[in-house]
């Protein structure tokens, strides 16, 4: 039984929509990145699987409920870590979990729990309305903790955290998986989901636009290498382009550009370039994760929304990378 | 239990905020203050009392406000519902706790109140106060005390953010006190059957008009508090004669039908709230 599936799952809001038949189905015991720039339809997407929202067509189904009607079943065995989530601001993190654990019938000792997170225990006695951000971000991954929850869903959980609360989350990320826990990851930063995620879907205006296992992005990513080559005098570039692997070569003054399509392409294209110029100097450049998560993200989905990927990109590359 | 646990964490939340302090301050402070004033002006305390239910007609449900039209807005808000929706409370727990939470402030509020009138009428006046008397006033206070918190929880409930629930809160006081009841000038709901009926070229009887102003829980609080001076009449105070002593035999003046109207203000406007709030979207 997967933890999550959705099946032609869409939502409108008026015009808008900001989810559009989206088919997901996330495996049991996997960690899931959920990537995608801001207003992609992640959270829309979140919600509805908890019940928040209503969805105006299709299914979830969590945990082997309907997310829709069984939603209280679906988050007693769900740990979430919510978006724009806020505490109540004269309760003390500790009073914040024991509820948590009381509501969900569990037998955790808050202690424990808000010393997984890194709370100091001095803080878990502060009213929570007095934590900075990165805090409360801890504070809320605590409360999802509570009760080994079958599937952690996790909105954007490192937003505030520094990068040492990040190495945090990514650790419990994984101790969690290996406890057997689904993890569902959302995040707009592809940096913060790579170290951790099994697998990952790109989400963007509303549908998925690949799937994929990190080590299969990977592979693609390898395949993008670029070397950049200073000459002396700028050749004929046949024989470079020639080369098993080789897909571009062009020109830019006495700067050569050749694009491979797969890793192992790269020397012989060196070699057969210094076979006929004076190399003075090179640099290779791997296409990055990031480059091809703007690819999925519109910047090279054709002139017509072009404008409309600039700022999501933006967003995408320009965050709180850890 | 954790219709339980809402309710003690938002109760525990508005204790330490300054709403509760305020809240039980502001009323117990003004009760207090309405006895002491009359200690040489009355003989009986339940004069006194009489002046309290007018103080409480118009003041309670403006005290009330504050304490809660932030109880589910605010937390829709704030995106402190998150927490607890996020956890496995259904909607039904999440509007009934915070009910029992504000509704045990209001009620503490006002048993304190009457407790200290108490206490300043055995002390200082010259004649003793009836318990009993007292309990009554407690009793009809706390069912108005009821009908209010279910009114603004329930706007509570239906709005989703904070300038909504304040609108709709004062909005409900507006109407079910003042308009309602034809306490200011010309903008009342009595003045205003009298102009269509003259318009229809037809008249409202007065009995009509009394029972249409009981329909308001507040009105209905005030016709109420004739249960407090049972067996009293004729008393030695003319205004309280004129006002409760010659309670017509009608179905508007008898005190169950006056708990009947305030107990379903407050259960049908928590229903309504609860029915919109379980439809509502959180995200």
């Amino acid at each position: 039984m997967p933890a999550i599936e959705t099946d032609g799952l869409t939502r409108r809001f008026g015009d808008l929509v900001a989810v559009d038949a989206l088919n997901l189905t996330v495996e049991e015991g996997e960690v899931f990145g959920f990537l995608g720039p801001n207003g992609a339809g992640k959270s829309t997407t979140i919600n509805m699987l908890l019940g928040f929202l209503k969805s105006s067509d299709g299914t979830a189904t969590v945990l082997g409920h309907d997310a829709q009607r069984k939603s209280r079943a679906v988050r007693q065995h769900t740990g979430l870590l919510p978006e724009g989530f806020s505490v109540y601001e004269n309760l003390t993190g500790r009073e914040h979990v024991v509820s948590a654990i009381q509501t969900k019938g569990a037998d955790d000792d808050p202690d424990e729990i808000l010393d997984r997170v890194g709370l100091e225990p001095a803080a878990t006695r502060r009213a929570a309305g007095g934590y900075s951000k990165g805090m409360q971000q801890r504070l809320a991954l605590g409360i999802a903790l509570v009760g080994d929850p079958d599937l952690l869903i996790l909105d954007e959980p490192s937003s505030g955290l520094d990068p040492k609360g990040a190495k945090l989350l990514r650790d419990i990320v994984r101790e969690e998986a290996a406890r057997g826990a689904t993890v569902f990851f959302s995040s707009h930063v592809l940096g913060q989901v790579e170290q951790v995620c099994d697998r990952v879907g790109i989400m963007n205006q509303g549908t998925m636009t690949a799937v994929d296992t990190i080590d299969n992005l990977r592979e693609r990513i390898d395949a993008e290498a670029v070397i950049e080559a200073d000459v002396t005098e700028v050749p004929d570039t046949d024989p470079v382009a020639a080369v098993d692997g080789v897909r571009e070569v062009t020109v830019a003054g006495r700067t050569l550009e050749i694009v491979c399509s797969r890793p192992a392409a790269k020397m012989p294209a060196l070699r057969a370039l210094d076979d006929v110029a004076t190399v003075t100097d090179i640099t290779v450049t791997d296409a990055s994760l990031e480059a091809l998560f703007e690819q999925y993200t519109g910047t090279d989905s054709g002139a017509s929304d072009a404008n409309g990927a600039t700022p999501q990109t933006a967003a995408a590359s320009g965050g709180d990378a850890a | 239990m954790s219709l339980f646990t809402v309710a003690r964490d938002d109760f525990k939340n508005a204790r330490r905020s300054y709403v509760v302090l305020g809240v039980v301050g502001v009323l117990t402070a003004l009760v207090a203050l309405i006895f002491v004033s009359e200690i040489n002006v009355y003989d009986h305390p339940y004069r006194t009392l009489f002046d309290v239910s007018f103080f409480m007609f118009l003041v309670f449900p403006i005290v009330l406000a504050p304490l809660t039209y932030l109880a589910i807005a605010g937390d829709r808000d704030s995106g402190a519902i998150k927490y607890a929706m996020g956890l496995p409370n259904s909607r039904a727990q999440y509007v009934f706790g915070k009910f029992v939470s504000r509704m045990g402030v209001a009620a503490a509020a006002v048993t304190l109140a009457v407790a200290v009138g108490l206490v300043i009428a055995f002390a200082a006046f010259t004649n003793a106060p009836g318990v009993a008397r007292f309990a009554a006033f407690l009793g009809v206070s706390l069912l108005a005390a009821f009908a209010f918190v279910g009114i603004y929880i329930g706007i509570s409930a239906v709005t989703a953010s904070r300038s909504r629930a304040m609108l709709g809160v004062f909005g409900a006081y507006f109407l079910l006190v003042p308009f309602w009841f034809g306490f200011l000038p010309v903008i009342g709901l009595p003045d205003l059957l009298d102009t269509v009926a003259d318009l229809l070229g037809t008249s409202i009887a007065n009995d009509t008009q009394q029972f249409i102003r009981a329909l308001s829980p507040a009105t209905s609080y005030l016709f109420s508090t004739q249960i407090v001076y049972q067996g009293l009449f004729p008393t030695p105070y003319e205004s309280l004669n004129a006002q409760i002593g010659n309670a017509p035999d009608k179905i508007y003046a008898k005190a169950w039908f006056n708990a009947l109207v305030m107990f379903a203000w407050g259960a049908g406007s928590m229903l309504v709230g609860y029915l919109s709030f379980r439809r509502s979207e959180l995200g």
